[in-house]
């Protein structure tokens, strides 16, 4: 192994292990500020350093920092105290693994050598995140029956029984996708839907299979326990459900495990049915070919897009009450300073590519950055789309859960995959 | 007389609303316009800066009590215990002295009330046959660091000035 070996794969696992961490933040400020948006109010956007409100992103910290001091209590009526320490391990340690088959850029060919851009190099693709989504519902389990609380094991059997009868539609949403993809490999399905139907739509799965889709989407909110289908929270009836008795940190691991999981799965859909990292029309040979004119683009664009960024931050960032010498007028205009900094670096790192040699290591290198920004950029927006929801429907009640999942999703499943396979057969 | 029967129109029955998807797609439609009003321009969310910006009291607002006074500066009240006895949450305590000047026989020497205790339901307001109890200050938020000093004294309770005119308070029905 040479040197850039061993770089790429440091650089991939650490991709693969600290994004989802770093999501966690974003999740969170997202979740609290879109839904004080949704609901006409600000959010939290008092917290500050030296007056530095970040949007309201210095709130993590501080939820943060008072989750860590807080006092960690484990109950003495607590009679297995192992497992009631591990069963929050369990949901964060399977969440964060999960995402380590999800390919976040196309591979990466330098010097004739090729790296996969995933966190482990496994074939496996989606079985791998469908056996970690099924083992962290031991995780709720454990939490629930080693709480020896009664909402603790009732939200834990509700999530039991919930995430074990929609992985059912959501395995077979997942074959009629295998019948088209023809591969389980994750990374061969984004190169698939690098393709363009009829020469003109991209070949993306919601395209090919939009009821595998919708179905998948249901089961995948199911999955992550989240509304419309948060039961096991169910805080009216059950209090908390199966983190009753956590506190401190025990409980922010829950709560962070819960936000990867949601990030995971948010990149799973993408990879599935929205292309992955492929940008729609520019496949990764015509990226890499066509490598300056896209930099030379982005160098336009860029400037405009901050410029009306500049706007909106000036526009939002004031008291909207009369006071003297505002200061969050003066907190703007640092951050429109950075933001300006941030995208002067950006043109000189595209100014560079411009310089370079067309088709060469500076143009994959590139190619593979402008995937992984795209990537991130769809989870973001199917991650605004769990909030989205969330923030919109009111939660099912325990009977319409289980009709949905297996008299409405399973038999749409079953007929998604004949219907599916017949017309794989018939075209080929 | 046969009782006026209306009729209401069940919802939820028809193919486009069993189907979900149509009505979820409305419902999220809706949340959306508001989301993305308030990202856009986030003057116009509905809530009130609140510590720096204060809501509006009305004259009728049962605020923080208040003892009045006569025009040179006596206080009113003649201790006759009627707002003591009246107190549900029994968090009025007064001791009853003699009094000096010619107004009545007797006046408070203490007047407290526990401000943890109170539950302001206006119920010494309305018993005080003198008008020497009010809760027209206005105060919608008593805060403090410790428990005594949510205990007001017939000082504080004097010192507080109404935040209303007496013909606002008379009209607000007091």
């Amino acid at each position: 192994m040479s040197l850039l070996d061993i770089l790429l794969v440091i650089i991939r696992v650490l991709f693969a292990a600290f994004v989802p961490l770093c999501f966690i933040a974003v999740c969170v400020w997202m979740e609290r500020r879109g839904a004080g948006f949704f609901q006409d109010r600000a959010g939290p956007n008092r917290a500050n350093i030296f007056g530095f409100r970040a949007a309201g992103l210095v709130q993590n910290l501080a939820d943060g920092a008072k989750l860590f001091f807080k006092e960690d209590v484990i109950s003495d009526h607590i009679e297995h105290k192992f497992y009631f320490v591990l069963a929050p391990l369990i949901i964060f340690f399977t969440a964060i693994v999960s995402f380590a088959v999800v390919p976040f850029a196309d591979t990466l060919v330098l010097n004739g050598k090729s790296y996969i851009m995933q966190g482990i190099p496994l074939d496996l693709g989606i079985l791998w995140f469908f056996a970690l989504a099924g083992f962290s519902v031991y995780g709720i389990i454990l939490a629930g029956w080693s709480s020896t609380n009664k909402y603790g094991v009732l939200g834990s059997l509700r999530s039991t029984a919930q995430v074990i009868s929609y992985e059912i539609p959501m395995g077979l949403a997942v074959v009629s996708l295998l019948v088209v993809y023809g591969t389980i490999n994750l990374n061969e399905m984004a190169q698939f839907q690098g393709q363009l139907l009829f020469g003109f739509i991209p070949m993306w799965g919601i395209v090919l299979q939009p009821i595998g889709f919708v179905i998948f989407l249901i089961a995948a909110f199911a999955e992550t326990n989240r509304t419309p289908f948060d039961l096991a929270e169910g805080e009216s009836e059950i209090v908390a459900g199966f983190h009753v008795e956590y506190s401190a940190m025990k409980f922010a691991i829950f709560f962070m495990g819960e936000y990867v999981a949601l990030f995971v799965s948010s990149a799973i859909i993408i990879t599935l049915y929205f292309g992955g990292y492929q940008i729609p029309f520019l496949a990764t040979d015509t990226l890499i070919s066509y490598a300056k004119p896209v930099a030379f683009l982005l160098m336009v664009a860029l400037p405009v897009i901050m410029y009306f960024f500049a706007g909106w931050i000036r526009k939002n960032n004031v008291s909207h009450y009369p006071r003297k010498n505002d200061p969050r007028v003066y907190e703007a205009n640092i951050y429109i300073k950075c933001f300006w900094g941030l995208v002067i670096v950006l043109e000189i790192i595209l100014f560079a590519i411009l310089l370079f040699k067309s088709g060469g290591a500076a143009a994959h290198i590139f190619v593979v950055l402008l995937q992984v920004c795209t990537f991130l950029l769809k989870v973001t927006m199917m991650i605004f789309v769990y909030i989205w929801v969330r923030w919109t429907l009111p939660r099912f009640r325990y009977d319409q859960l289980q009709k949905l999942g297996w008299q409405v999703l399973l038999p749409l499943a079953l007929l998604n995959i004949f219907i599916t396979s017949a017309f794989v057969v018939a075209l080929s | 007389m046969s009782a006026k029967v209306k009729t209401m129109e069940r919802k939820g029955a028809s193919l486009a609303e069993k189907i979900y998807f149509i009505e979820i797609f409305r419902g999220m439609a809706t949340t959306f316009g508001h989301f993305w009003r308030n990202l856009l321009d986030n003057s116009k969310l509905y809530v009130r800066h609140y510590p720096e910006v204060e809501p509006e009291i009305p004259v009728r607002w049962r605020g923080r009590h208040r003892l009045t006074a006569h025009e040179d500066g006596t206080v009113k009240c003649v201790a006759c215990f009627m707002c003591q006895t009246n107190c549900p949450a029994g968090c009025i305590s007064i001791e009853a002295g003699e009094r000096q000047d010619d107004r009545a026989e007797k006046m408070p020497v203490k007047f407290k009330i526990d401000l943890l205790e109170c539950i302001y339901c206006g119920y010494c307001v309305e018993a005080c046959p003198l008008d020497a109890i009010r809760m027209d200050t206005g105060i919608y938020s008593v805060t403090d660091y410790n428990r005594e000093s949510f205990v007001l004294g017939i000082d504080d309770l004097l010192r507080t000035p109404g935040a209303f005119s007496e013909e606002e308070y008379k009209k607000g029905g007091a």
